[in-house]
């Protein structure tokens, strides 16, 4: 019975109850919206992080630390497959690959210009070149003579697909090194100062160009990314048992980026969850505190037919809670309705400094829609505990002489 | 109701006692009486009718002696136990079990149906629900309201929702009703048939009403009458005593 009043007395008012509910709706929605764009963005750029990283490296320590000489850190080929191994028998390992990158000059007859190379496992199922966004053919898995150039960089050289451009570089001896390579295709990069220097051979063709055998990373695939912090503590103790004089790092400690912007979004989902707790909290306390007040002769008459107080602040409270995940609900259904008709639209966006407009979208998952739900569930609950214990902790005589 | 008798046997038991009762008010950083060492006991099967000017106590004695208010000096006991002692829990014990209201304005629930309404009291005592339902219909049969039941209050008019107030007060099955002003906001006609139907109740039910009213309609309907003047009350003669209308 208590339940039943509370929602009669939900729709008592309905112009009242319309304001609340309108508050309560806009507030979820717009709380939902700015969790479901967070979560989107967020998502997208550890996507974008651990496809081109890997969710987890294993190298040399003095490359992390950025303390090598020359390079004097990379890693032979029998450390290398007996770490590929170890990997292998750990669960949740997709896949393993392998990373040569160097520096050096690209260039044609008309002119050269700074080259940043990676050297990279083509079919290793870790990195994935989908992300960016190759045009022409993929790269070979041997040691052929072929590059993918970045696209800002194939137009600075006036190259296309099938053109030839030179290669020079410093190899691991520290002799010099040369070679002619065809383009075989062009890619995209999240920042167009990479991509004015960024190419990419086979790891097979860069040890080659740099007369070795030995590789700088071992990038690992891991099926769920979030679990790479404990993958990453699990396999450094394995090798500090097995004496393998290498370090280990997350996908999240070789992207200081992906944390900063991690922060930042935390901060301002927390920021935003504040000011709609807030602005649910004081409108309807506002509506709630009329709404019961008006009321007080019929606490005054429950509570003379022997109800107790908290019997009535119960009651209350059964009320608040009613508008509040009535208005709640409402709020999640609107906010889901703009998020399906806005990924149906398909913005997009070029970030400053981007080299490629991004697909702007958001997102829902069960904790997008939760946290908004239960924040605003309990704004409107809170603001209804004041008014319910005032009108509760009124005397019987004084309540029923209320006009 | 159905366990009540037809016939009241007990008539004559005291069951409420009020000793040496004062009320005062601070108003103005003055203090005025409301009531004034009031002593008086209310029998079982009484139909005592309280008048007085607006002004003169009569409310404010019915506060004290239904416990919805605390006097500020004396005692009311109510079937020999004292009550000034109680804490707010005890009392509203002793109002939910024992004691019926019926207000001037119904005071119903304007969200509950007519049954709904009657059934609250016995949702507060925690009744199964048959034995809720069961004494709903027989109370809505009772005041005549049957074919009301799922109707709100603001589909009744004015003599039906005092009947509703009425069967609400006795659902639970009272020792004492008391009523403030039942009538004042019904027309004369509809008032008769609300205190025809009170003093039925009363002579099949043996539950003790005290009305407090200052129509002068309603004293007939008196076993006992009382008269409160500035706070101070003298028991009078009952100006004949109205039998209800079959």
């Amino acid at each position: 019975m208590d339940l039943k009043i509370a929602f009669r007395n939900v729709f008592r008012n309905r112009r009242r109850t319309a304001l609340s509910l309108a508050v309560i709706v806009v507030g979820t929605a717009i709380f939902l919206l700015t969790l479901s764009f967070i979560g989107e963005t967020l998502e997208s750029s550890r996507t974008a992080v651990v496809c081109e990283t890997g969710a987890v490296q294993v190298a040399d320590p003095r490359l992390f630390e950025d303390r090598t000489k020359g390079y004097d850190y990379l890693i032979s080929p029998a450390l290398r497959d007996r770490t590929v191994a170890m990997v292998a028998e750990r669960p949740g390992v997709t896949g393993t690959g392998w990373r040569l990158d160097f520096a050096g000059l690209v260039g044609t007859e008309n002119g050269s210009t700074l080259l940043l190379a990676r050297g990279v496992t083509t079919c290793s199922c870790v990195e994935n070149y989908d992300c960016f966004a190759i045009e022409g053919g993929a790269l070979p898995a041997d040691d052929s003579r072929q590059v993918l150039l970045g696209r800002a960089l194939a137009a600075k050289l006036g190259v296309r697909i099938g053109d030839s451009v030179n290669v020079a570089t410093g190899t691991a001896s520290g002799n010099f090194n040369a070679a002619t390579v065809t383009v075989a295709g062009t890619l995209t990069y999240s920042t167009e100062a990479v991509e004015k220097q960024l190419g990419l051979f086979s790891v097979q063709f860069a040890q080659r160009l740099l007369k070795t055998d030995g590789v700088a990373r071992i990038l690992i695939g891991l099926r769920d990314p979030e679990t790479a912090e404990e993958f990453a503590a699990a396999l450094e103790r394995d090798f500090n048992e097995s004496g393998i004089p290498l370090a280990v790092r997350t996908w999240r400690e070789l992207s200081p980026s992906y944390t900063s912007l991690e922060t930042f979004y935390t901060a301002f989902s927390g920021l935003a969850g504040v000011a709609v707790f807030v602005l649910v909290f004081f409108s309807v306390f506002e509506i709630l505190t009329i709404s019961f007040l008006e009321r007080t002769r019929e606490v005054g008459t429950v509570r003379a037919f022997g109800s107790s107080r908290g019997r009535v602040f119960r009651g209350f409270l059964l009320e608040g809670a009613a508008i509040g995940v009535l208005g709640a609900a409402l709020g999640i259904a609107v906010g889901a309705l703009v998020t399906v008709a806005f990924n149906a639209i398909g913005f997009t966006s070029t970030p400053p400094g981007g080299a490629v407009p991004l697909a702007l979208r958001l997102s829902l998952s069960a904790n997008i829609v939760l946290v908004p739900f239960l924040t605003v569930v309990f704004a409107t609950l809170a603001s209804s505990m004041y008014p319910a214990w005032k009108n509760s902790r009124l005397g019987v005589v004084q309540a029923l002489q209320s006009v | 109701m159905g366990s009540q008798s037809q016939f009241c046997h007990v008539r004559g038991n005291r069951f409420l006692d009020a000793q040496h009762l004062t009320k005062t008010y601070r108003v103005g950083g003055e203090t005025v009486y409301a009531l004034r060492d009031v002593t008086w006991s209310a029998l079982q099967g009484d139909f005592v009718v309280i008048n007085g000017p607006s002004g003169s106590g009569k409310t404010t004695f019915l506060n004290l002696i239904s416990v919805i208010d605390r006097p500020s000096s004396g005692e009311v006991f109510i079937e020999g136990e004292p009550t000034s002692a109680k804490s707010e829990g005890q009392l509203a014990h002793l109002r939910k079990t024992k004691i019926g209201l019926v207000f001037q304005s119904f005071n119903l629930i304007p969200v509950l149906s007519t049954e709904e309404n009657v059934e609250y009291p016995l949702l507060l005592q925690k009744r199964p629900r048959p034995e809720r339902a069961a004494r709903v219909e027989a109370m809505l049969r009772e005041v005549g309201l049957t074919d009301f039941a799922r109707r709100r209050p603001n589909e009744l008019s004015g003599g039906q929702r005092q009947r509703v107030a009425i069967a609400r007060a006795l659902v639970t099955g009272p020792m004492i009703v008391l009523a403030d002003e039942p009538t004042a906001n019904l027309d004369s006609k509809t008032g008769e048939t609300v205190m025809d139907l009170m003093r039925r109740l009363n002579e099949e039910h043996c539950v003790t009403f005290i009305v407090v009213t200052h129509d002068p309609a309603v004293s007939r309907y008196a076993r006992r009458r009382v008269r409160i003047h500035d706070g101070q009350l003298e028991e009078g003669e009952p100006d004949g005593v109205a039998t209800p209308a079959s």
